[in-house]
């Protein structure tokens, strides 16, 4: 004797199967409004969402976190080559260094850690494996932070600070004596540009976390510089105060590791700029004290 | 004489094929599963299930539901098994339990396979992905298994029954108590 009973349960499980199926496949369509990230959610710093391309990007920044959040990563894609950093808190730092095949990427480091995955429009998933003796899943999205990157030329006559918010940019580079230029200008894909005044400018590309190109501080004072993609404390900081009723502007392009050089300018006077206190941006100049802010790079630093 | 009497034989005859396609066809889909699971590039992106917190804790649910329908399933099982004058009833509460429990697991798998895949990056991991392809190609066979229940011996829907309950709780084990130890019992 044949029972029907069993088929019939055996072929509505596959008939929701099959529904849930095609449903999830429409679902997962980018930018399917239904679509939703089933790893725990990404970035937990204010990121604002670059605008849609329509094919992999050229260059762009990626942040996110594990599902576990036990480690945060930040990702940089430039072309083919990417590049990455692993932290999960203090003294577990690792960066690695791989490619772009189509949507998905491979990156690896000499410690030992490596990671895959692949790019799903603004998002990105994948793997770190090999980290703390243990395998990640992360998810990450693409943030157009308000990114800072530093450097020094070639020849360390300049320390220069880009700060970049999405496709905006503002630098500000000097010797701590007597060169000194503010910068203002645009990230298009991975290529820098920004102006000043007398002549005045940089050029430069993104290549994975660094940054690399020629900055004119003015007119006959061309260096080529390198900068990389830097944490806090780096930044670009600037005061605009009044000393001795002189209108002065100092500025300071501080580097990761809290090295810093400033310029302040009071009409035509230049002078090295008082060191600035990093724990709360404050500095004292002529027995008073005043407070820096830190510049964002969508913030107008060169009068137009 | 050193042959034995072929009259000895027929009633293994009766059950050997139709057990043999529901083994081999449980095989199948099981393998199959694994295959898809392992080969088929993880979406990450599935639908969401409304009123939890993820689709992590709502998969978490739906299988604690289909556990709990797995025990009812145990104990009519058991009963339905053991006494050849259980109540007809029981019959009718061991077969909608049943279907009630794997159709709870079906938004679960497909979220499993469709946008995670085959995990090896942990043994937890491994032992579910594993234990997931066991179940579903378990119930395929127990399925076949009742359509020639009558040409059954049996031993046979107890063992099935036994390996898919096992497995259930097993899948549930290394998920959704992982997932609720870890990370805390809510929606």
């Amino acid at each position: 004797m044949t029972r029907l009973g069993p088929l019939i349960t055996l072929g509505s499980v596959l008939a929701l199967a099959v529904v849930f199926l095609l449903a999830n496949t429409q679902a997962g369509k980018p930018g399917s409004a239904a679509a939703s990230v089933t790893t725990a959610p990404t970035t937990t710093a204010p990121t604002t969402t670059a605008p849609t391309t329509t094919s992999a990007p050229l260059h762009a920044l990626y942040a996110g976190r594990s599902s576990g959040n036990q480690v945060t990563v930040a990702i940089a894609i430039n072309g083919h080559k990417v590049a990455a950093d692993l932290n999960a808190g203090q003294a577990s730092e690792v960066s690695l260094q791989g490619s772009v095949n189509g949507s998905n990427f491979t990156l690896t480091s000499h410690s030992g850690p490596a990671m895959t995955g692949s790019i799903s429009g603004q998002d990105m998933f994948g793997t770190v494996t090999g980290f703390l003796g243990q395998s990640f899943p992360f998810s990450a999205a693409q943030a157009v932070v308000e990114a800072v990157y530093t450097g020094r030329s070639s020849g360390n006559q300049v320390t220069l600070a880009v700060a970049t918010d999405g496709d905006k940019a503002a630098a500000y580079v000097c010797n701590g004596k007597t060169i000194e230029a503010w910068l203002q200008g645009s990230v298009n894909g991975n290529q820098v540009s920004l102006t000043g005044t007398k002549g005045a400018n940089l050029t430069g590309s993104l290549s994975g976390l660094d940054m690399f190109g020629t900055v004119t501080a003015s007119a006959g004072l061309s260096f080529p510089f390198s900068a990389e993609l830097s944490p806090r404390p780096a930044g670009v900081f600037q005061a605009r105060i009044a000393v001795n009723g002189l209108a002065t502007r100092i500025g300071w392009a501080v580097l990761p590791d809290g090295t810093q050089l400033g310029v302040a300018v009071a009409g035509t006077t230049k002078y090295p700029a008082p060191p600035l206190d990093l724990s709360n941006d404050s500095f004292t100049l002529g027995g008073a004290s005043f407070t820096a802010a830190a510049v964002a790079g969508n913030e107008t630093v060169v009068s137009p | 004489m050193t042959s034995q009497p072929v009259a000895a034989y027929p009633a293994r005859d009766q059950y050997a094929k139709p057990l043999l396609v529901a083994l081999l066809s449980g095989c199948g889909v099981a393998l199959a599963l694994g295959l898809y699971a392992k080969l088929h590039h993880p979406t990450k992106y599935a639908l969401d299930v409304a009123g939890f917190s993820s689709p992590l804790y709502a998969k978490a649910w739906l299988t604690t539901a289909a556990v709990v329908f797995a025990i009812v399933q145990l104990i009519t099982g058991a009963r339905l098994t053991r006494q050849a004058a259980a109540p007809a009833w029981m019959a009718t509460v061991h077969r909608w339990s049943g279907r009630i429990a794997i159709l709870l697991t079906v938004p679960v798998i497909i979220h499993c396979i469709y946008a995670l895949g085959f995990g090896t990056y942990s043994a937890r991991v491994i032992a579910h992905s594993v234990l997931g392809c066991i179940f579903y190609g378990a119930f395929v066979t127990k399925m076949l298994c009742l359509v020639r229940r009558d040409a059954m011996p049996k031993w046979v829907l107890p063992v099935m029954g036994g390996v898919v309950f096992v497995s259930l709780v097993a899948l549930w084990a290394t998920s959704a108590l992982w997932l609720f130890a870890t990370k805390g019992v809510h929606s």
